[in-house]
């Protein structure tokens, strides 16, 4: 907020401090004139300013607390404009009825602002009523902030204070009425005497409702200290004076005197610090932090919340002992001798009285780790955490969880043999007709383990009956029978909440092997019906008798056949019933059995069937049926997607058929919207048997993590990381994604949780990495895993949980010995024979002089070159090495290379050499490096591609090769400078194109057009080559058909650059090539017949030329066969001088018509005829004498009558001469 | 000088020739599209070619129809033989001709300028004669030229003065009414057997009937020309310029029409 407001503000502040009624004389309560509406307002404001002054000074007993606070209340509020008015005004406060600008007032009170003035004003302090309630109930100005109206928008992180710790936030307002009518001081008051009457009901339990009692002001809800120690410190540390706290943001407002405070609770260190708790908890936990860290600046992270923590209990408990939930937590810790069958028994009063005792001593300096170094003191609780080196084993060995999963797991693979082994066509029979009536019977157990270990304690059947670990308050229910299901208990409780539910309540231990065997009787059961089966779980399992029933309704199960439905139904109940009584006959358990159309229905149906029965939903009651159900009774659905579908205001799943798919599909995304919107249509898509592929495979702890060093947390996530691994590898897969999870202790949790040696309250993190690779090597996980995890920092003392995962999974191939070798995929490389690889470069010779030669000794040069280059076969370093063939110079000079690397000048030197060969019959001398010809016989032609090679190659490594012999300057001359025609006409035309390589390449894109096609074209003037010289001179014929030959291996995409008949041309070309080489065939015979076709001559040197039919030679004029534009107007020049004083002689003036006439029609340039015409008239007209001029005049007129008849004749109009 | 010595093709096939001649050719277009204000004039860009400035429509559109309209051409041509080209303003099309022995089909392209839409008689044809190209069998297109017509250094040089000329006609031509469009038109040669490439697939249409001469289709010795569309020759001829290197041989010229002088 800028100074404005604050110089306005301040100025208005002033006027209203120094505003004064002495009676009513003034001139403010003198009439206003007619129109004088501006002086009457303001007289009105100064009126009211009286009232207020008066009212200020009556309330002298009140303290002056919103001395300085301008206030203007806005819009509806509770309490009213009026009680805040007053409330502001007794306290010292200024008010203003009117707004003459958002400035002169310091705070607006409003409960709400409208959108725009929320924009308007949101740099203003807007504060809501309960700022002025509450702070006149603490009898203190409060910081404002807490109360803003007025938001820095959803999300915003802002920072704030909590017990010590600077934590961001977000920010959290709440937007509405609902805000307003929650906190309001009306509900507040309302609930107040709500509670009042019923703690006159009931003794007091409810500490809030008992603090309200005790609060003067009746505002409880807000003014509650209690209550406020719960929010977030803003407030609570409101007064700036006294506290060493933040509010939110408003670090201007926090005087430097709260950070002199801070310094002087750092000199004091700890002793003042204790006192000050006994005396003012709130004051001393402020303090406290700073002590810690002070303390011990290094484990400051550790340290301070401990010491925070530690604090509010004991103070709390010193308070109000026997109402304080977390102090009753840590009473029934203490109670806790949790004996179970897996954990070591421990007597955790021994282990809590440690601490405790500590912490009451010397509260601040005991930090996670020292806390679970004296836990680990004790041997029976180092077996069982973290710090047993075999603890994971055990772990693993001994969890109910693990060993429940990994039973089904086995029962699993155990079932799906069996299933295979008894029903093999069962795939086959799966396929249905879509349309057609199911039944799948969902099966279970009424009470598994209950059941089972009853048979063992008949005595118990009638009464409430768990089973657990044991009946210490720790243990968890794994399963209670139907009497103890009466009292509320459920199946994952605590024992401790049961036992209070049911004092009565009997305690079972597990009893594995009977469940077993009980398990096993129950699948033989199943398996019995013949149906496809898909097992749950232990207990549990899906059975599709589809087939079964069909065949019972004797139709083929999908149109309404006369009774037919009725078989059908008939048929599955009998199915079912004939399930429950085998199995009560061999386990003497009950099983209820579910039947539906699907197994959303099944399972739906198995709700009804339950204890001990069996419910069919019909398909003509689906809707109904399902529509009754709430939606969080559907399977897959719980607290999150029900939370969510209340929200938007779907509590059954018939209201959800209200809702359109689109806005499931936006509240619950994508998959989980369809799956919700197809069950409420009793759809289900999953088939019985289907199995659901494996997404992840983890490993996680969270009982018993206790570190002390962080080489222990360390330690064990490699050990964690093994056992991913070990998973991976039973799964056979591996994975892209590791995450890792790490529970840490709240910070509000106390050092020992609940659950003895579990993880308590804890904030959980996660964070995931995507590795380039998937894998399952446990070093690597254990690398990215512990990378993960310091890049928290977390202490290890704090940890409770630590977990890894594997996501992005896919199948190990391979071998089991060496499954990531295996796995990794490998590029195809082309092997070479070796023979092909000590061909030297220059096999470009003697295809056709020995065509009888075994086939590999054909193999192409560029590839023998590149093998040899790179005998590792890297296909990479082979298109390099092409490319510097490329550009490799023919001829060097030796200075240079004497300079070069010596493995580079091996590699010029070997390449040189083979040049020489190449060209020993007609040697040149390096003295002419630049001779284009040369150049062009070097450079391996785009026909020495070997096709083969090229097609190995990536394809982009092939297109830019392509595209370096489109594009190399040098093309041209490769193309149509071959080797056994050295014609003289050629090599000049070489010569200048070879200096002038650049020239398609600029110029406009545009008109650059049509210029790679034309390449494209022209360079198959290659196929254009013949063998007519072969037979003359032989050495030339080897090399000529070397490039020749290489014809064939002209790639598709070339061809297919071609226009359609010079494509077909090549192709034939390439067909007798391929021919000849193989065949041997004699090339004379080949070569007349080919060419017999032809009309144009050969030359001398054997490349097809085309001689141009020559073109009619222009005419010309006079005698001296002129014809160009400058001859003829010298002419013209001369002869007008010549005849300037006479007219021209007739016969002149026709010649030249006539000529002009021609160069019209014969020579097709009527410029030319116009510029002659033109400059003869010039001429004239020079001469500058009238009266010699007419001759010429007519004379012109002539010739240009000639000049448009021939226009004329052409069929074009007049010419403008 | 070096720069357009380097420019220049090498003319010797006739597919140099013809790539030469639609390399001209859209620039052409684009010089005539501009100097004729076809299309404002802020639409266009200065740019260089035959070391020459040039202006280039800068509209997509624009460019991309001429860019196909030339491509159409140069297919025609090497298919071989336009008479003669000559630019009309709306869609390409073909002039039907007869006569001779080889394939080369087109004897000219023509650019032609028609007044806006209730008549749209042709104003002005710009002729690019190319009959004067060789003639050949299509399968001798990438067939080097023997000697005698040298390669044409001074191509690009040509080009320039071509073009210059081109941009300074406007004066000599009288000015368009507003709203024209334009046509690109081929005209083949007048041989016998060729056949205009009028197959659906094509992106040639038949040019209007005056704007077409036809011969007998038996009549071999019909005169050519014998039936000529009215609007073909117009009122006015002015010569542009011949280019002449090598086997390159082309004469262009304005033709305008009756229309213009009639409006």
């Amino acid at each position: 907020m800028g100074s404005r407001l604050e110089a306005n503000s301040a100025k208005s502040r002033q006027r209203i401090e120094k505003h004064r009624f002495e009676n009513e004389e003034g001139e403010e309560y003198e009439p206003s004139n007619f129109g004088g509406f501006t002086d009457y307002f303001r007289r009105k404001k100064i009126k009211l300013q009286n009232l207020d002054a008066e009212l200020r000074s009556s309330a002298s007993a009140n303290p002056p607390i919103f001395r300085g606070v301008v206030a203007h209340v806005n819009g509806y509020t509770q309490p009213s404009l009026n009680d805040l008015h007053a409330l502001i005004v007794t306290h010292g406060g200024g008010f203003m009825q009117y707004l003459d600008g958002k400035t002169t007032v310091t705070h607006i009170i409003a409960s709400n602002l409208t959108p725009k003035k929320k924009i308007e004003f949101h740099k203003y302090r807007i504060a809501k009523p309960a700022w002025i309630v509450e702070s006149v109930a603490a009898g203190r100005l409060l910081p404002w902030n807490a109360y803003r109206v007025v938001d820095e928008g959803a999300g915003q992180q802002i920072l704030g204070f909590d017990n010590g710790n600077v934590i961001s936030q977000a920010s959290t307002q709440k937007v509405g009425y609902k805000d307003q009518t929650d906190t309001s001081w009306y509900t507040g008051q309302v609930q107040s005497v709500a509670k009042i009457l019923d703690e006159r009901q009931s003794p007091p339990s409810d500490p809030e409702a008992q603090s309200s009692n005790t609060q003067t002001f009746p505002h409880s809800e807000v003014a509650s200290p209690i209550k406020s120690t719960n929010r977030p410190v803003e407030y609570e540390l409101s007064q700036e004076d006294d506290t060493g706290a933040f509010g939110q943001g408003e670090i201007d407002q926090v005087s430097e005197r709260s950070f002199k405070e801070v310094e002087v609770t750092l000199d004091e260190v700890k002793v003042p610090i204790v006192t000050a708790r006994q005396a003012e908890p709130v004051t001393a936990r402020q303090a406290e932090p700073v002590t810690a860290r002070q303390a011990e600046p290094v484990t400051a992270r550790q340290a301070e919340p401990v010491a925070a923590r530690k604090a509010e209990p004991v103070t709390v408990r010193q308070a109000e002992p026997t109402r304080d939930p977390k102090g009753q937590t840590n009473h029934h810790n203490d109670d806790d001798t949790s004996v179970t069958l897996l954990k070591p028994s421990i007597n955790n009063d021994t282990l809590l009285t440690v601490p405790e005792g500590q912490d009451s001593k010397s509260p601040c300096t005991l930090s996670a780790e020292e806390h679970n170094a004296l836990l680990l003191k004790d041997p029976r609780v180092w077996k069982s955490t973290v710090a047993n080196p075999g603890f994971l084993k055990q772990y693993y060995e001994e969890s109910r969880l693990h060993h429940l999963s990994t039973w089904k797991a086995d029962l699993k693979s155990q079932l799906q043999a069996l299933a295979t082994e008894k029903t093999s066509s069962q795939r086959t029979r799966v396929k249905r007709t879509p349309g057609a009536r199911r039944y799948v019977l969902h099966v279970d157990f009424d009470s598994f383990f209950a059941a089972v270990s009853l048979k063992k304690h008949p005595q118990y059947v009638d009464k409430p009956v768990v089973i657990a670990h044991g009946g210490g308050s720790g243990s968890e229910i794994a399963s209670c029978n139907y009497p103890a299901r009466k009292f509320g208990i459920k199946n994952g409780m605590w024992m401790k909440h049961a036992q209070k539910l049911c004092p009565e309540l009997k305690v079972l231990p597990y009893d594995f092997k009977a469940y077993e065997s009980a398990s096993r009787s129950f699948y033989e059961a199943i398996m019995d019906t013949g149906g496809l089966v898909q097992s749950v779980s232990v207990d549990e399992a899906l059975v599709d008798v589809t087939p079964i029933c069909v065949e019972a309704g004797g139709h083929d199960g999908k149109g309404i056949h006369e009774g037919s439905i009725w078989r059908e139904q008939e048929t599955a109940d009998s199915i079912a019933l004939a399930i429950r009584e085998k199995v009560k006959n061999l386990t003497g358990c009950d099983v209820s059995v579910g039947i539906g159309g699907n197994i959303l229905l099944a399972k739906l149906a198995l709700r009804k069937a339950k204890p001990a029965g069996q419910y069919h939903v019909k398909p003509e009651q689906v809707l109904d049926f399902v529509g009754a159900v709430t939606v969080q009774e559907l399977p897959g659905v719980a607290y999150s997607i029900g939370g969510k579908l209340e929200e938007i205001g779907v509590k059954y799943v018939k209201d959800v058929r209200e809702v359109t798919k689109e806005r499931l599909m936006t509240t619950l995304g994508p998959k989980t919207g369809q799956k919700i919107w197809d069950y409420s249509r009793g759809i289900d898509h999953v088939e019985v048997g289907e199995q659901v592929l494996r997404k992840s495979v983890s490993a996680e702890v969270n009982w018993g993590i206790r570190f002390v060093t962080q080489e222990q947390a360390d330690e064990f996530v490699q050990s964690m990381c093994e056992e991913l691994h070990k998973r991976l590898m039973n799964e056979r897969v591996k994975g892209q994604q590791l995450t890792m999870k790490i529970m840490r202790r709240a910070a509000d949790a106390p050092l020992d949780p609940p659950k003895h040696l579990g993880h308590g309250k804890c904030d959980t993190f996660n964070k995931s990495l995507v590795l380039g690779v998937a894998t399952n090597d446990k070093n690597i996980l254990a690398r990215e895993a512990l990378s993960i995890m310091h890049g928290w920092g977390f202490s290890p003392g704090e940890l409770r949980g630590l977990g890894v995962q594997m996501t992005k999974l896919e199948p190990l191939r391979g071998s089991a010995e060496n499954p990531v070798a295996s796995s990794q995929k490998r590029l195809q490389f082309q092997t070479f024979s070796p023979q092909t690889g000590s061909l030297p470069l220059t096999t470009s010779h003697d295809h056709i002089d020995s065509p009888q030669k075994p086939k590999r000794s054909v193999q192409h040069p560029a590839a023998a070159y590149a093998s040899q280059i790179s005998p590792s076969g890297k296909r990479r370093s082979q298109v390099n090495t092409l490319g510097t063939q490329f550009v490799m110079p023919s001829q060097v000079d030796p200075q240079v290379l004497a300079e070069l690397p010596s493995d580079i000048r091996a590699k010029i030197k070997s390449n040189e050499y083979q040049g020489a060969k190449n060209h020993s019959d007609k040697p040149r001398g390096y003295s002419r490096p630049a001779s284009p010809s040369s150049t062009a016989d070097n450079l391996p032609t785009h026909s020495q591609l070997d096709q083969e090679t090229l097609e190995a190659l990536p394809e982009d490594v092939r297109a830019e090769i392509l595209q370096f012999y489109q594009r190399s300057p040098r093309k041209p001359n490769t193309q149509t400078l071959l080797p056994q025609s050295p014609h003289k006409n050629r090599s000049v035309n070489i010569a200048t194109k070879s200096t002038t390589p650049t020239k398609k390449r600029t110029g406009l894109l545009l008109y650059g057009k049509g210029h790679g096609k034309s390449n494209a074209a022209s360079s198959s003037t290659l196929t254009q080559s013949n063998f007519v010289a072969n037979r003359t001179v032989t050495a030339q014929v080897r090399e000529g058909d070397g490039v020749a030959a290489d014809d064939d291996e002209v790639s598709q995409e070339f061809l297919a650059a071609l226009p359609e008949d010079i494509r077909r041309e090549v192709v034939d070309q390439q067909r007798r090539n391929r021919l000849k080489k193989r065949g041997g065939l004699d090339l004379a015979a080949s070569y007349s017949k080919k060419r017999s076709g032809r009309k144009e001559g050969q030359t001398s040197a054997g490349q097809r030329r085309l001689q141009l039919l020559a073109r009619p030679a222009k005419p010309t004029f006079t005698a001296r066969k002129l014809s160009a534009l400058p001859d003829l107007r010298e002419a013209m020049k001369s002869w007008v001088e010549e005849f300037q004083t006479e007219a021209p002689f007739t016969d002149d003036v026709d010649a030249l018509r006539s000529y002009l006439i021609k160069v019209i029609l014969e020579e097709q340039n009527m410029s030319k005829a116009v510029a002659v015409t033109r400059w003869l008239e010039w001429l004239v007209e020079d001469i500058g004498e009238p009266d010699k001029m007419t001759g010429w005049r007519s004379a012109i007129a002539r010739i240009e009558d000639g000049i448009q008849e021939a226009v004329k004749e052409r069929g074009l109009g007049r010419l403008d001469l | 000088m070096a720069t357009y010595t380097a420019d220049a093709p090498v003319l010797d096939n006739y597919h140099a020739v013809v790539s030469a001649f639609s390399d001209f050719l859209t620039v052409a277009i684009h010089t005539i599209l501009y100097e004729r204000d076809i299309y404002p004039r802020s639409s266009f860009l200065a740019a260089r070619k035959f070391n020459c400035p040039v202006r280039q429509s800068r509209h997509p559109k624009v460019c991309k129809w001429i860019q196909d309209a030339v491509a159409a051409v140069e297919v025609e041509m090497l298919k071989v033989r336009v008479d003669i080209c000559k630019v009309v303003l709306c869609d390409v099309s073909v002039v039907i001709s007869a006569g001779g022995d080889n394939l080369c089909t087109l004897s000219n392209v023509s650019l032609v300028i028609h007044a806006p839409p209730p008549s749209s008689a042709p104003l002005e044809r710009f002729l690019f004669s190319t009959a004067a190209f060789p003639s050949l069998p299509s399968s001798e297109v990438l067939t080097p030229f023997n000697g005698s017509p040298p390669p044409a250094a001074d191509l690009p040089e040509q080009f320039r003065a071509t073009i210059s000329r081109l941009s300074t006609l406007s004066s000599a031509l009288s000015p368009l009414p507003p709203d024209c469009s334009f046509t690109l038109v081929t005209e083949l040669r007048d041989d016998a057997d060729i056949h205009p490439p009028l197959a659906p697939d094509t992106p040639w249409l038949a040019a209007e009937p005056h704007l077409q001469k036809q011969r007998k289709r038996n009549e071999s010795e019909a005169q050519p020309g014998s039936t000529r569309g009215k609007d073909l020759g117009g009122v006015k001829t002015t010569p542009i310029r011949n280019v002449e290197s090598g086997a390159f041989v082309m004469e262009m010229w304005v033709e305008e029409g009756k229309a213009k002088f009639e409006g």
